[in-house]
Parts: structure tokens; C-alpha cells; sequence
């Protein structure tokens, strides 16, 4: 139901504004101390126009090892995008091969095995960190970015999700396809892939977002800079037992960490939206 | 173009149900044959299982005398147009054409080549590069008609296709795919559950019951002769009367006490109880009633321009019986009717088994 009063409208916009100001005030501040140097930083007031700096204290971070990181954070940029597409493209394909599995085929346990990968929803990673992180380090994947990507990639959500797709793809489009001389493979390929693209690119996105916010097993995980995430790692800048924290370099860190998953939601947004709203047949 | 030939074909599903008794059929080379029956009656079962989407619990399948009860439905060389058409819905209608010739690895050109062709033989030239969402019910339907005839199949399999079309349509679509069936000469096998559509599109007609075949024959064999009680009841429309009566030395009575002429050679002695199948237009109305007639009063008349069906009750009977009557007469409900069954057209079938009772030379 829509009213259309003047009144109400105008009462709604003040209202989204403000809540607009509330949530951008956090962001302003961190472009505005990205742009000032340390000592201007400490001077009891906190700055509210753009300072002296420019882009230099990101061309700093970016181009030099940052102080207690021992790496500078274009690295760390990249390493945080491996691990995130990696996460997500591998949630993704994972996911589909074994929705297709359970959805399309007829073997022995198929319940059971169904049933199996959605009990795992129950045990994300901290509950089994011991045990993961015991046999990440027996396959010597410690410090390498198949330990950062592997343990995070089975997804009972993903795969619920497909199937819950699949079931809803009419059995007379197989039957056709099988009809046509499709084989599986084929009816996966050409059938069952392009249907389900809003699907694959909505949860491309919560997936990216999922891995590229990974805190704890990235931590527990790397010990070398060179395999750090900028996550993990912003944690670290603030770390500071001797030293004044350089905010500056934070909050710049802090904005190129936003960047990609920003990115990937903004360009990914209509077939995300569209992906969750309604299943297009 | 082939030869289908079914060898005591069933089914039977793990869970023990039996759809499928013992299929026996052999279908001649660009024959179009219509499976009918009710819902549950086998015959989709039976055409999956001619496509090979359904396994073969016993029994042989044969196309053009090769074997084929273990092959892939690509592989048996077959066409299926299905009930909701099962296009691709994110491919294009000459993708959707093509998609069987392209995993056969025909060439892309004549692969357009081959679609073009078809799309002119049935009139979808303009829609090529539409996509199903943007095609309408008839159009769907053609599309789904072009992706089977392109791939010059032995056989084609319709399962219902024109069940979701508006009735016009469908009269209109019915013709075009017995033309386009005709003028290609490929054997066909249409289930349908409509026994119009049954009637106007056989060669032969199949009607099954239960799992079984209850007859096989022309259109006309199956109107004229049927074999049973069922077929009787399902072919021609509306369907036939069924009234009890006994036989006694050649005449037979009706409860109302109206006596018929028993024809030569029913198979039935004098003192048993018939079940008397009378066609509504086999009964003719006529001015005065004496013993040959039924004398019905109407319940309910239904106008249908050139006919009127008289839905009429026996005298002292529960049930109905249907006449069709010339339009042009005058009737009401209320109505004293007088009937004359016509004794040249009279069925009669075993009250207990259902099983026709008329004489062996008539049923060639």
C-alpha cells in the first residue's frame, strides 16, 4: 500500500537523510584522516575538512611495507582477493556439482548424503577450529593460499540454495534435453547454468563479502606477511604497544579494504537483487 | 520413418505398482496411432517408455526391427513434444530448434539451414530469435512441433501437446499436425485423453483401461465394434447408454417393457441378463410409442445448434439416458419423449465382464 501524501513524503525524506548522514559521518571521518598527516591527527579535535596529505598517505601504504606489517598493502589487497574469489567461486562450483548430484541423480544414501552436507551448517569453522586448523597443518598448507581458500569452501548453504532451484526446474526440460541427445554433462552446461545465473551471481556476492570479511582463520592461519589478509592485518596497524598508531595509514587501509567488496556489489547489484527476489523461468 | 513393434511390453515401479500388462502392438511405417484412455489408463507410461525416458520392465521394443529397449532416447533416433512444450527457456526459438542437431554436431550452417527449413514448413520464420517467455500458447506449441520435425526423426511421440490450448486452437492445431504428419510420413504416436482429438487425428486408435489394451482399429471399427463395454463408453461423444434388459428367445426386454428384436448370432442364451448399449443418435424420436419404443420424459435439454442433446429418464428408471435429437425440433424440459432405438445399431455386452456379446461375424 502506497499513500501519496505530500506531507508524508516530505517526513520520509528527512528521515532517510538523516539516517543517510548517521551512516556516511564513520566514512566521511576516515577519508577526511586518510588525508592529514600523523601530528595533525593528535591534536585533540578530530578534523572534519580534508587535510594537506592529498593521496600521498595511500601512495605510502600502497608503494611501501607498512610499519608491523613488513608488507605494504597492495599485497595485502591482493591476497585478501584471492582468498575471497577463491572462496566464493569454489563455494559456488562445489555447491552446484553436488545440488546437481543430489537434485538430478538416483544413487544409494542420496538422502542421507543430503542431509549430511546440511548438518554441517551447524559446525561453522570456529566450532571446528582445532581440528581444521590440525589438518591444514599436516597437508602443509599453513602459509599458502590454499590454506586460506580450502577449509573455508564446502557450503551447505550454497548447496541448499541450488537445490532448492533445481526442484523448481520443470522434469519435462531434462526430459527434452535428454530427448535432444543431451547428456549430463551437457544439461548442465546448457540447460541448468544459464537458468540458474541470477543464482550464481547472488551468491557470488554474499560469498565474496563472506570471504573477504574472514577474520579468524586467516589469522590463525598466516604467519607470514606475505600471505596476510588486509583485514586481519588492519588489526594489526592498531596494535600498537610503544608507538602512536598511525591513523592515517588505518583509515586509508581501512578505505582501499572497502573498495573491492564495494565494487562487487555495486556492479554485481541487479542480478543479486534479482537472484533473491525471483527465480526467472 | 520406421516400423514400431511392441513385444508384451510392462511396467512395473520398485514399489510394486504395476502400470503396464503385457503391451502388445505393432505399428506400421508412417502411421499415426492415438493412444486414449483415462487418467491412469498407462498410456503416458507407455509412450515414455517408447521415448526411453521410462525403463522397460519386460517386454521388447523394436524400432524398425532394431532392438531398443536399453538405448538413450537420442540414441533410438524419436521426437517428443511434450504437454507444456518443455522449451529452454533462456534459448532463443532457433536455439531451442536446433540444440538436438548441435549435439549431434551437425554443422552450425546447416544446422541454420535445417532450422530455417523447418521454420518455413510451419510458419515461425518471423520468431526465430524470440525466446519462448515472448511466444504465445500457439506458438509455443509450433516451436515445440519444429524442434521435433527438424531432426527428421523414425518416429514422432506427442504426449497431450495441445492440452493447454484454448479449444479453438486446438481444433485449429489438430489439423496442422495431422497436414504436416501426413505430408512427412512419419509414424506417430499421440496420447491424448480427449477422445475427439483421438477420433479426428488415427490412423488406428489404442484405447487402454487399466494397465491393458482394451482394442486396437480404425476410428470407425472402434465406433461401429467395440469390444467392450469400456471402449463403448469411451469412444463417441456423448457417450453410449447402457440399459439392463434380459434376453428371452430372441427379444430381448427392458425393464420398462419395451421389446427389442435381438440381432442374429449374439452370442448370449435365452434367460440371460444383458447390458443393451444404445448410441444417442441411434435413438431415433418418433410421434407414438408402442412396444419397440422407450418412453422417456426430458430432464434437461442442451442446445447445440444443429443437434440437441435431450438428457431424458426412462420411465421408471434412476438413471439418465442422452438422445441427440435434430436441432430444429422443439423440445422442453418436461417433455413426453418417445424413443425408437434402432435395432440395426444395438450393442450388447456381458453385464458382469463388460465384454461385447455381438454376433462373431460382425467383429472383423
Amino acid at each position: 500500500m502506497r499513500y501519496r501524501r505530500p506531507g508524508l513524503d516530505a517526513i520520509s525524506h528527512i528521515l532517510l537523510i538523516l539516517a543517510l548522514l548517521a551512516f556516511s559521518l564513520p566514512v566521511w571521518l576516515a577519508i577526511i584522516a586518510a588525508t592529514h598527516d600523523q601530528s595533525s591527527l593528535y591534536t585533540g579535535t578530530a578534523p572534519l575538512w580534508f587535510g594537506d596529505q592529498g593521496l600521498d598517505n595511500f601512495r605510502a601504504i600502497l608503494s611501501e611495507p607498512v610499519a608491523r606489517l613488513g608488507t605494504d598493502v597492495a599485497r595485502l589487497l591482493f591476497n585478501s582477493t584471492v582468498m575471497a574469489l577463491g572462496i566464493a567461486c569454489g563455494k559456488i562450483f562445489i555447491a552446484i556439482l553436488a545440488a546437481y548430484a543430489i537434485v538430478f541423480f538416483r544413487f544409494p544414501l542420496r538422502r542421507l548424503c543430503f542431509w549430511l552436507i546440511f548438518i554441517t551448517l551447524m559446525l561453522p569453522v570456529e566450532v571446528r577450529i582445532m581440528p581444521t586448523y590440525k589438518i591444514a597443518a599436516d597437508l602443509n598448507l599453513l602459509n599458502s593460499y590454499a590454506g586460506l581458500i580450502l577449509p573455508l569452501i564446502a557450503s551447505a548453504t550454497a548447496t541448499f540454495l541450488f537445490r532448492q532451484f533445481y526442484m523448481t526446474v520443470p522434469p519435462e526440460l531434462l526430459e527434452a534435453a535428454r530427448v535432444d541427445g543431451a547428456g549430463p554433462w551437457r544439461f548442465l552446461r546448457d540447460i541448468l547454468l544459464p537458468l540458474s545465473k541470477t543464482n550464481i551471481a547472488a551468491l557470488f556476492v554474499i560469498m565474496f563479502l563472506y570471504g573477504w570479511n574472514q577474520y579468524l582463520w586467516p589469522l590463525l592461519i598466516t604467519t607470514e606477511s606475505d600471505y596476510m589478509t588486509i583485514v586481519v592485518s588492519l588489526k594489526r596497524m592498531l596494535s600498537s604497544a610503544d608507538n602512536l598508531v598511525p591513523w592515517q595509514a588505518v583509515m586509508a587501509t581501512a578505505l582501499l579494504a572497502m573498495l573491492p567488496p564495494v565494487a562487487v556489489i555495486v556492479l554485481m547489484q541487479r542480478y543479486f537483487v534479482k537472484g533473491l527476489v525471483d527465480a526467472e523461468k | 520413418m520406421a516400423t514400431l513393434s511392441l513385444d508384451a511390453l510392462s511396467k512395473t515401479y520398485p514399489n510394486g505398482v504395476t502400470a503396464l500388462h503385457g503391451v502388445d502392438l505393432t505399428i506400421d511405417d508412417g502411421e499415426l496411432i492415438v493412444v486414449v484412455g483415462p487418467s491412469g489408463c498407462g498410456k503416458s507410461t507407455l509412450l515414455r517408455m517408447l521415448a526411453g525416458l521410462e525403463s522397460i520392465s519386460s517386454g521388447e521394443l523394436a524400432i524398425d526391427g532394431r532392438r531398443v529397449n536399453d538405448l538413450e532416447p537420442a540414441e533410438r533416433d524419436i521426437a517428443m513434444v511434450f504437454q507444456n512444450y518443455a522449451l529452454y527457456p533462456h534459448m532463443s526459438v532457433a536455439d531451442n530448434m536446433g540444440y538436438a542437431l548441435k549435439n549431434q554436431g551437425v554443422p552450425r550452417a546447416e544446422r541454420r539451414r535445417k532450422v530455417e527449413e523447418t521454420a518455413r514448413l510451419i510458419g515461425l520464420e518471423d520468431l526465430l530469435d524470440r525466446r519462448p517467455k515472448q511466444l504465445s500458447g500457439g506458438q509455443r506449441q509450433r516451436v515445440a512441433m519444429g524442434r521435433a520435425i527438424v531432426r527428421e526423426p523414425k518416429v514422432f511421440l506427442f504426449d497431450e501437446p495441445l492440452s493447454n490450448l484454448d479449444a479453438k486452437l486446438r481444433v485449429q492445431m489438430r489439423i496442422e499436425i495431422r497436414r504436416l504428419q501426413k505430408r512427412l510420413g512419419v509414424t506417430a504416436v499421440y496420447v491424448t485423453h480427449d477422445q475427439v482429438e483421438a477420433m479426428t487425428l488415427a490412423d488406428r486408435l489404442v484405447v487402454m483401461n487399466g494397465g491393458h489394451i482394451e482394442q486396437v482399429g480404425t476410428p470407425m471399427h472402434l465406433y461401429d465394434q467395440p469390444a467392450s463395454r469400456f471402449v463403448a463408453s469411451f469412444i463417441g461423444s456423448p457417450s453410449m447408454n447402457f440399459i439392463e434388459a434380459r434376453h428371452a428367445d430372441g427379444v430381448l426386454t427392458l425393464p420398462c417393457g419395451t421389446h427389442l428384436p435381438l440381432r442374429d448370432g449374439a452370442s448370449t442364451e435365452s434367460g440371460d441378463a444383458v447390458c443393451l448399449g444404445v448410441r444417442p443418435e441411434h435413438l431415433v424420436q418418433v410421434g407414438q410409442g408402442d412396444d419397440t419404443t422407450l418412453t422417456t420424459q426430458v430432464e434437461l435439454v442442451e442446445p447445440l445448434g444443429a443437434d440437441t442433446l435431450a438428457h431424458v429418464r426412462l420411465d421408471g428408471q434412476a438413471e439418465l439416458l442422452v438422445a441427440r435429437l435434430n436441432g430444429a425440433q422443439q423440445i422442453a424440459e418436461g417433455d413426453r419423449l418417445y424413443l425408437r432405438p434402432d435395432p440395426e445399431r444395438l450393442h450388447l455386452f456381458d453385464p458382469q465382464e463388460g465384454h461385447s456379446l455381438a454376433a462373431p461375424e460382425t467383429v472383423s
